[in-house]
């Protein structure tokens, strides 16, 4: 694995707490003496927020289309008008 | 990690999935809002929100869901409700049952950036959800994206972290400009 790949990985055990306690104390020291990786720390935590959010919006999509498809398609009929039963009293 | 089999690891899975939970939950929690003055569409959106819930503690496999989860499904649908109108102070406190914080709303420059990242950076933003958000083992990410193994698949995950990361740090570099 490429250095730059390594160090990615590092960052990534080290954020979601993987690594032993040995090595997270170790990386620790490393990022009092490196700002450039408390950058890519930073950036890289941010990117696992990104992720989670773009995960959570494709899963909302995902969601809704299911519920456009129960609410249009003639296959689930019955369904749709037991809740729309539900509203209309 | 751990040793459970994942249970959703493809999009046709979380659809069987989400189907089964709408026709057998659904229509207790619309009566539920109904009679509670709700409408159709505050129905919609609260279940949606729930359904998001229960799959996200369904794949993070160490808080499994005790209670079946239709009735889980239902309590959360509820609680969202009381927390939606603050209507009742006091919210059954549902067995085993912990619900996570509002999910919080973007910001303006978290949304431009996830607006740049679903054009330019789909490919990777797939496999970095595969793996962060739905917590698809390797093995499985591997094959449903077409690598030949795990090593490759691995190489090309912190590719995407590493491109991601840099687009994050631009963008974010841009906007701090921007603003200050």
């Amino acid at each position: 694995m490429r250095t730059s790949l390594a160090e990615t990985r590092q960052i990534e055990q080290y954020l979601l707490q993987l690594a032993p306690p040995n090595e997270m104390l170790l990386f620790d020291a490393k990022l009092l003496l490196d700002e450039s990786l408390q950058e890519k720390l930073q950036m890289q935590k941010k990117t696992h927020e990104i992720v989670k959010q773009y995960g959570r919006k494709q899963l909302r999509k995902e969601i809704d289309a299911i519920h456009q498809m129960l609410f249009t398609s003639a296959e689930h009929r019955s369904f749709r008008q037991k809740i729309m039963q539900i509203f209309s009293r | 990690m751990n040793d459970i089999a994942h249970p959703l690891l493809t999009a046709a899975d979380r659809e069987t999935f989400f189907i089964a939970l709408y026709k057998s939950a659904f229509p207790s929690v619309a009566r539920y809002i109904a009679r509670m003055g709700g409408s159709a569409d505050d129905a919609k959106d609260i279940f949606q929100d729930a359904l998001l819930i229960c799959y996200e503690k369904k794949i993070a496999a160490r808080d499994l869901i005790k209670a079946s989860e239709k009735a889980y499904l239902i309590g959360v649908c509820k609680h969202l409700w009381h927390r939606r109108y603050r209507e009742v102070q006091q919210v059954d406190s549902l067995e085993g049952i912990d619900i996570p914080e509002k999910t919080e709303s973007p910001t303006c420059e978290e949304s431009r950036l996830m607006n740049y990242l679903e054009k330019a950076g789909k490919k990777c933003m797939e496999f970095l959800r595969a793996f962060y958000y739905d917590n698809l083992p390797l093995a499985d990410a591997a094959i449903l994206f077409g690598f030949s193994g795990t090593r490759s698949a691995t190489v090309q995950k912190y590719k995407c972290l590493e491109k991601v990361r840099e687009t994050v740090k631009q963008k974010s570099l841009t906007y701090e400009d921007f603003v200050s």
